[in-house]
């Protein structure tokens, strides 16, 4: 076991290792792309193309040669040393660690919210199946799934916000953590993001909470005399979890990392997302890669994690070799 | 425990372990309901084996499962009907009540034992499970009971199987383990579920030793549910033969084997090689349970069908001559009939209805 | 229960067998219209001018564009391989129609998708491309009434100090004066190419690459799904971010990140399949027999993973087209495509006064995703065999 987590763990820095490099060929061909512009640009303006070129690629360390412009970028990116934002006047690294407590704030909430309610309405509407709260459940999470987030978010703002005065309008990053001012101005995102991410975890929990539901080992259960309860918190969600921890990542991480984007520009969060979409508008390139690779990372652990866990979870698994 | 021994003194002479009466269930389906036992009717005396045989789709395991409501419901919905325990009908009780039966007086081994098991749980932590569900045990004391149990059923290395998933478990392994699960509380009746149709020919004896040696040391009584005659006459003390939801024939084990009273048990027989007689299997299919045909539910693949087979309800179960305890739902055997119709036509091996 | 008469399935349809000619004639056609296709995409890769120049019929004339190629493309596989043969094999389709139907919302749903696949389709050859018209902004909907200091002038009746909605605008204008409604027309052409195209895409790489990998095997198995594990790590969202930061954004670029970095799923599932159906009886009596390769994948894998494949699309495409709403809401999308996204983000700054700038809209979206998931859960009830309940 310890050694099938040491090859996943190995494979997700190989997948780090391409990813990186793949971002190194697609940042290698803009830059070409910007050279020759420059190049263009100068030959029109009258100037000397040659020099402007000679200039540019002094100053962007493109004189280089290729190889070692490729193991720089790779040695830099490993040493966290990913370079200085123009637009926010702090190094990258910094800049991403002033954001990312932002994001964690409302995040971890809604992952919190969106694993217990998913799970429980999840297994409701399963051992209810075609029930009242059957039919209203799946139309709610079909509901939360279907409305836009961001227009959600917008209206609620305007709802709750403007019209109400229930909760501020402009997010306030001063506000300490655990207070009744941040919890008041986190309320509205985490409802949305909720609300947004629920109806997948709900329908993947019901329709694997009914396969087991109907497993013989849980008339075998039953037939022991085990409560409904029991059988429904042990024999069924237990066997259930190892498919689902699958989805929790697979679905919600790819969920997370584009609605963090959008809740944090709507509700003006100054996180990960507002950070990285602010570099794209300021055309902040050593920011905007980085912050798109730390999603990346996130996505990687989050594959690893789930790997491991479904090892952890399944006992069928044989881990030896393969 | 001991509560459940004076139970068992306190039962009068003569009050059978089980008692089913007029058991019909129904299953709510697209089609409509369907009505898969019909008025079904027999018991089960301390400590002896009844079979009950039947095709597939005759109702034998919605029979054995509606007893302590282990069917789905819904689909499912008991219509009307009793199942006794010790003259407490079971249908009746609250679930509280049902769980304190189940596994702990009434337990069951189902036919797929590479599916009865949970596959995320260890068979020890299983096995516990049973016992500390109805016995307020220590987890030491439970898991000496599981180790016993293990060895009683011949698992080999009980002690370090104890720790193993049911995966690492073969075939007839599993239902070794199956079966040691539910005498975990020491139960009055085993209901068997076709437990060997899954295995090998070689494991389904070693099983259905097992089965004979542990009704002995715990003196059960076992409900077996087969269609496999072989198994029937090695087992059973009597024998319930069921048609399409409906009990066609009843009677001890040498009575029915000796001399079948109703047409479909003689059917039955005769697709048994082996037995002296031409091989035949049975034309036709089983009748729509959605909206059955009036009369005996056998009548349309049956060779001796009269007029009077295809109106009114099933025939009741008539006594059959000469017989101490065979009852059969064919009117031949009823007042108006003549039984040497069908013992003729059956020894003839001909069939001119 | 045991009594149930044995059923057709989608995937049980001998897709060739029987219906030799139908099917033959199927596929003949596809590749006609592609071979028609690939002429008239010559003729106008080498004439200059637009293909249809402005005509009453198409008003703003009509330049076909490489996403308007890959369109009718999947148009054609569509009508071709889903059209077809729903028409050929009768039985079947009414078979599926009584699952289908059990689902009331379903049916409601799927009217409507046809609906906003209709209008997708010839909405933008009826409706005027929306122009700018400050003298025409901010006219509120038929049957609602603003305050007449909002707009600039009132197309419909002023009453009482508000501003009436008249059938000029049925679903108002936004803050520069554009047709509400040939906004939401417009917005359905977009979303109906995002579903179209990528399904396209996805269905024809992922049912490539997860049957090479199953039927070839060893080392091109091993780099085909190692590459497929990369690529299902990597969040399509951030490698769109990336793109169009470094090379700018369109919705022909949205369309390929997202149409060709989605398809891990579809092979791996694929895949398995192949895998699982190569050992099974038939599969070994059908090579024994001396069917090619490429027979049995076509004869017996495709058919047997349709129905799963189908369902995951349409749970899959409402993601895309909500994306891509969000993508533009952020105006990180292609500012020259009037999708729904961009007209929500246009009527953002105006909620409070003119509402349904962003409502109208939002709400065809939301209506639009909710269809899609009604339709996929009916779907996977009458066609994923794994989920089929007694």
């Amino acid at each position: 076991m310890r050694w099938y987590v040491a090859r996943r763990l190995l494979w997700a820095i190989v997948a780090t290792f391409v990813i990186l490099s793949i971002t190194w060929a697609l940042l290698y061909v803009t830059e070409q792309q910007a050279l020759t512009s420059i190049q263009f640009q100068a030959a029109v303006s009258g100037g000397d193309a040659e020099a402007a070129r000679a200039a540019y690629e002094q100053q962007r360390g493109l004189d280089r040669p290729l190889w070692r412009q490729y193991t720089d970028y790779m040695t830099n990116m490993a040493t966290f040393n990913w370079g200085y934002s123009t637009s926010r006047g702090q190094p990258v690294t910094a800049a991403i660690a002033d954001a990312l407590p932002y994001t964690m704030m409302y995040s971890v909430p809604w992952t919190i919210l969106t694993v217990a309610l998913g799970l429980s309405i999840g297994l409701y509407s399963a051992t209810h199946q075609y029930s009242r709260f059957d039919y209203a459940a799946t139309f709610v999470a079909f509901f939360g799934y279907a409305i836009p987030n961001f227009w959600f978010g917008i209206v609620l703002l305007v709802v709750f916000g403007v019209h109400l005065d229930m909760v501020p309008i402009v997010f306030d990053p001063d506000a300490p953590v655990f207070s009744l001012a941040n919890a008041r101005q986190l309320v509205l995102p985490v409802f949305v993001l909720t609300t947004g991410s629920i109806a997948s975890l709900t329908r993947y929990t019901r329709a694997e909470a009914l396969e087991y539901v109907e497993a013989t080992f849980t008339k075998t259960a039953k037939a022991k005399g085990v409560s409904e309860r029991r059988i429904l918190l042990l024999h069924v969600l237990r066997p259930a979890a190892v498919p689902l921890s699958t989805i929790l990542v697979a679905d919600l991480l790819g969920l997370f990392i584009a609605s963090s984007y959008l809740v944090e520009v709507v509700f003006g969060i100054p996180g990960l997302g507002q950070l990285s979409f602010k570099a794209i508008q300021n055309q902040d390139t050593p920011l905007v890669l980085a912050t798109t690779l730390v999603g990346v990372f996130i996505a990687v652990i989050g594959n690893l994690l789930q790997d491991v866990a479904y090892t952890v979870l399944d006992p069928r698994i044989d881990y030896g070799d393969r | 425990m001991g509560q459940r021994h004076e139970q068992r003194t306190e039962r009068q002479q003569g009050t059978p372990l089980l008692s089913v009466r007029d058991l019909t269930v129904e299953f709510d389906t697209d089609r409509g309901p369907l009505r898969a036992v019909d008025g079904v009717e027999f018991d089960v005396e301390q400590g002896e084996t009844v079979c009950l045989v039947g095709e597939s789709g005759s109702g034998k395991t919605v029979t054995a499962e509606t007893i302590t409501k282990l069917i789905r419901m819904p689909p499912g919905r008991v219509v009307r009907g009793v199942a006794e325990l010790d003259g407490r009908d079971l249908l009746s009780l609250s679930e509280r009540e049902l769980r304190r039966v189940r596994g702990n007086r009434i337990a069951h081994v189902f036919q797929d034992p590479q599916h009865a098991l949970n596959h995320c749980f260890t068979v020890g932590w299983q096995i516990r499970e049973a016992i500390q569900v109805h016995e307020d045990v220590s987890d030491a004391a439970a898991r000496e009971r599981t180790l016993t149990l293990l060895d009683q059923v011949g698992i080999p290395d009980a002690t370090t199987r104890y720790d193993d998933y049911p995966h690492e478990f073969s075939g007839g392994m599993k239902q070794r383990i199956v079966v040691a699960m539910a005498l975990a509380a020491n139960p009055d009746l085993l209901i068997a579920d076709e437990p060997t149709t899954a295995l090998d020919v070689t494991i389904q004896a070693q099983v259905l030793d097992l089965l004979e040696a542990v009704q002995a040391e715990y003196d059960m009584s076992i409900l077996l549910i087969t269609h496999d005659l072989g198994v029937v006459a090695e087992l059973a003390d009597r024998v319930v033969v069921l048609y399409a939801g409906k009990v066609m024939e009843r009677g001890s084990v040498y009575e029915v084997f000796d001399a079948p009273a109703h047409p479909y048990t003689q059917v039955l027989f005769d697709c048994l090689p082996g037995r002296g007689r031409p091989l035949r299997s049975i034309g036709g299919r089983l009748p729509d349970l959605h909206d059955p045909p009036p009369g005996c539910r056998f009548a349309a693949r049956c060779d001796y069908a009269r007029d009077e087979c295809h109106t009114g309800d099933q025939p009741p179960l008539y006594d059959v001559e000469e017989t101490q305890t065979q009852t059969a739902s064919c009117v031949y055997h009823g007042p108006s009939g003549d039984p040497a119709v069908l013992r003729d036509g059956h020894s003839a091996g001909e069939s001119d209805g | 229960m045991s009594t149930d008469t044995p059923r057709r399935r989608f995937e049980d349809i001998d897709w060739e067998a029987n219906h030799g000619i139908a099917v033959g004639r199927q596929t003949a056609g596809f590749l006609t219209t592609l071979a028609a296709l690939a002429v008239v995409f010559a003729f106008d890769y080498v004439r200059e001018a637009p293909l249809f120049s402005p005509n009453p019929l198409f008003r703003d004339g009509w330049d076909l564009t490489q996403l308007d190629w890959l369109f009718v493309v999947s148009l054609s596989l569509f009508v071709f391989y889903v059209l077809v043969p729903l028409a050929t094999h009768r039985r079947m389709t009414a078979h599926y129609w009584r699952e289908f139907r059990k689902n009331r919302a379903a049916v409601v749903s799927l009217w409507f998708l046809i609906v906003v696949f209709t209008l997708g389709l010839v909405g933008p050859l009826i409706v005027s491309k929306p122009q700018v018209a400050l003298t025409q902004s901010y006219q509120p909907p038929v049957g609602l009434s603003v305050d007449s200091t909002v707009p600039l002038s009132c197309v419909g009746d002023v009453v009482g100090g508000r501003c009436h909605g008249n059938w000029q605008f049925p679903l108002g204008t936004t803050g520069d004066g554009k047709d509400i409604l040939s906004l939401v027309v417009l917005g359905m052409r977009v979303s109906i190419r995002i579903g179209l195209i990528t399904s396209f895409l996805i269905i024809s790489i992922g049912a490539t690459v997860g049957t090479v990998a199953a039927y070839v095997g060893g080392l091109v198995d091993e780099v085909l799904m190692r590459y497929v594990d990369i690529q299902q790590v990597f969040p399509s969202f951030l490698l769109y971010l990336l793109l169009i930061y470094l090379f700018g954004g369109s919705l022909l670029m949205f369309i390929l990140v997202f149409g060709l970095f989605s398809w891990g799923g579809t092979a791996r599932l694929v895949r398995s399949a192949a895998l699982q159906r190569s050992e099974d009886e038939y599969v070994e009596v059908a090579r024994c027999a001396g069917a090619g390769t490429a027979h049995v994948i076509r004869r017996h894998i495709l058919p047997n993973v349709s129905g799963t494949v189908i369902t995951n699309l349409t749970l899959l495409i409402p993601g895309l087209i909500l994306f891509e709403a969000g993508l533009a809401f952020l105006s990180l999308g292609d500012p020259t495509i009037p999708s729904w996204g961009q007209t929500i983000a246009a009527g953002r700054s105006d909620l409070r006064t003119a509402w349904w700038i962003s409502t109208v809209p939002g709400v065809f979206l939301f209506l639009t995703i909710l269809a899609f998931n009604f339709v996929g859960d009916a779907l996977r009830d009458a066609l994923d065999p794994r989920s089929e309940v007694e």
